[in-house]
């Protein structure tokens, strides 16, 4: 039903946003924790002391950070031509494969500059989460750059 | 270079843009806070912080917003306006995501800190960066200037 309203490159800026979303929720950011091991006390027994993993966050959980509001506006955008579609709306807006591509491109400079040089507190680990919005981000960004091309071929611009 | 060459979007954008940049350095953001000493009395404290020295990838998304609406306006001083067609609906829409990443700083402080100056010029900095993207837009819709 959608796939013939929807045109491949809001399909892969769709896909890129639902990760995006997704990976919202999983951890961006451990604090390590401390590792296990084994004690050996006197007359040999020994004891294996599980490992106690520390506190991790997801993007919502980060305090003071604006990457959760970013990342819903740079969803919602994304998403706006498969939720049109999904409510059976005629409505088309042409700026939004424009929008999708810059907003996929700033988010994978912000989820870079995230993981390298403005990554919060001191000791704490790089999680799952930032990786997969990272790629989420990329795929939602070519998802806008091949929608603005589709839509040049069709002459709509 | 001639100033003559931007258009009133550009020129509300870049000037909005290198106020913005100089208010990031102002502060932002402050802690304070107080205890009592036996024997000494209250003894308190308060340090700032400027958008650079919170921990927060606004300053990130400012410097890139910054940098975007620049680009038409130095295109436009070198004679090359043509080049960035994308560059007036960047910065409009950049700049107005920022406005709103802003506001929610405003509400939402990072650990709870005092809101300082430097907030809400830059609120106001930003938003003017949107309008002068959005003005920009708009002519050249109108055919002005390409």
């Amino acid at each position: 039903m959608l796939g013939g309203r929807l045109s491949l490159g809001q399909v892969i800026a769709a896909v890129g946003a639902i990760i995006v979303l997704v990976a919202s929720f999983l951890d961006w950011v451990g604090s390590g924790g401390v590792s296990g091991g084994t004690v050996t006390g006197p007359g040999g027994a020994s004891v294996t002391v599980p490992g106690v993993s520390g506190p991790s966050f997801n993007v919502w959980e980060i305090p003071g950070s604006v990457l959760d509001v970013f990342i819903v506006v740079a969803g919602v955008v994304a998403l706006l031509p498969a939720l049109l579609a999904f409510a059976d709306a005629a409505e088309e807006f042409s700026f939004v494969s424009a929008a999708t591509f810059v907003l996929g491109v700033v988010g994978i400079l912000l989820v870079a500059a995230f993981l390298t040089v403005d990554f919060p507190g001191e000791g704490a680990e790089r999680e799952l989460g930032a990786y997969i919005g990272l790629a989420g981000f990329l795929v939602m960004a070519f998802g806008g750059f091949r929608t603005m091309q589709e839509e040049v071929v069709a002459g709509e611009i | 270079m001639d100033a003559n060459r931007l258009s009133q979007g550009q020129l509300i954008a870049a000037i909005s843009a290198i106020a913005l940049f100089i208010i990031s350095f102002l502060p932002w953001f402050g802690i304070s806070g107080g205890v009592v000493v036996q024997g000494v009395g209250a003894v308190g404290g308060s340090t700032n912080f400027s958008l650079w020295e919170a921990e927060n990838p606004l300053d990130i998304y400012l410097m890139i917003v910054i940098l975007v609406a620049l680009v038409p306006a130095v295109l436009a001083l070198a004679g090359g306006a043509g080049d960035a067609p994308l560059a007036p609906f960047a910065t409009a829409l950049l700049a107005g995501v920022g406005t709103l990443l802003i506001l929610y700083q405003v509400f939402d402080t990072p650990g709870d800190a005092d809101r300082k100056v430097g907030l809400f010029l830059g609120l106001i900095a930003c938003a003017g960066v949107a309008v002068g993207g959005y003005l920009s837009m708009q002519e050249d819709v109108g055919g002005e200037r390409y």
